[in-house]
């Protein structure tokens, strides 16, 4: 995976977690990992279409995500309930949104999918041929793990939607 | 979720299933939930992005997966892992690809993202406000369940950032 993608969402995931926690977060060791991720407690999952094209994970335990949504929400959560699941999700959303607006600015453009939340420990998450750079964001409420599987599209193969061909489907 | 979004899904999974099990598929009864999905062994996610937005599961039992990845590359099985990971996600991409090839004809634009497999029973994905529709197929290896949770994109397929510019505004 080209480094160069991995600062994007670093940034946008400092802001935000800035913004919307009041937490300065910090970076810990990056790693490369080529195996399945094994889940934590809570995983949000958004897709990435596009010049830049492949799959996020924001890895955390359940109290971190209560911690996180109790600072954006402004109340205090204690059950991982399904407006909590929303509050995790939208962090992932804002964050990978915000990233996507760098990636246009550095000339990628590209699309982001809805996130969605997976609740469950050690299942794994393989995104086969995609190797995964995780990078652990450490702030005062938890530690935030974003896993980053991202390819660049090759020139001419962009998926963008206005550069979308017709294809002909032959009926039988 | 809009029914004009399910059509594709299925003709394309009996179009592509029929075709490389070389078996007939019947399919069963359709369903919507809710609430969160609790995983199978195995569940390929695909996310949709453009004129249509959302994710599409399509889970399987082991035993399943394992027959599916048996027929479809002519080599015995036991397992899923390694090649006949590759081989489940690669048939989610094809069924995923023909049904928004079949969008698209339909005026639905839409660009997919690469699959993502999730192995492990029990964990439970939330696809948050956006409900599922539930498309069992019976297949010769054994059912495979199709999940949409798709809407109506909200920005028409395009975003700003991604229109071209149009020749008459450009500086010559």
């Amino acid at each position: 995976m080209n480094v160069q993608f991995l600062n994007p969402f670093l940034l946008a995931a400092s802001e935000v977690l800035k913004k919307e926690i009041g937490a300065e977060p910090t970076r810990g060791e990056l790693t490369l990992q080529k195996s399945a991720l094994t889940t934590d407690d809570v995983t949000v999952l958004i897709h990435l279409v596009g010049q830049v094209y492949g799959v996020v994970m924001y890895g955390m335990p359940i109290e971190t995500s209560l911690n996180f949504v109790s600072r954006i929400l402004g109340q205090e959560f204690t059950e991982f309930d399904s407006l909590a699941q929303s509050g995790v999700a939208e962090l992932g959303n804002v964050i990978s949104g915000a990233a996507t607006v760098k990636f246009s600015q550095a000339g990628y453009q590209s699309n982001i999918s809805p996130p969605m939340v997976i609740i469950g420990k050690n299942v794994q998450v393989s995104t086969l041929d995609f190797p995964r750079i995780v990078v652990p964001l450490e702030t005062a409420y938890g530690n935030l793990m974003v896993h980053l599987a991202l390819k660049e599209a090759a020139p001419g193969s962009n998926s963008a939607p206005e550069e979308f061909v017709k294809l002909a489907v032959s009926r039988a | 979720m809009n029914v004009k979004f399910l059509n594709p899904f299925v003709e394309a999974a009996y179009e592509v299933l029929t075709a490389e099990t070389r078996q007939e598929v019947t399919r069963g009864d359709l369903k919507l939930e809710n609430g969160t999905y609790l995983t199978d062994d195995l569940t390929v996610i695909l996310s949709l992005v453009g004129a249509v937005e959302g994710t599409v599961f399509y889970s399987m039992s082991a035993a399943t997966g394992a027959k599916l990845a048996t027929i479809l590359m002519g080599e015995k099985f036991d397992a899923v892992q390694g090649l006949a990971q590759s081989g489940v996600a690669e048939i989610g991409n094809v069924i995923t690809g023909r049904a928004s090839m079949k969008l698209s004809e339909a005026g639905f634009e839409t660009t997919i993202s690469p699959p993502t497999l999730l192995l492990g029973k029990g964990a439970s994905i939330s696809t948050l406000d956006v409900p599922r529709l539930i498309v069992p197929l019976m297949t010769v290896a054994g059912p495979v369940l199709i999940h949409l949770a798709l809407r109506q994109g909200s920005a028409n397929g395009l975003r700003a950032a991604q229109l071209s510019i149009p020749k008459a505004f450009q500086v010559p």
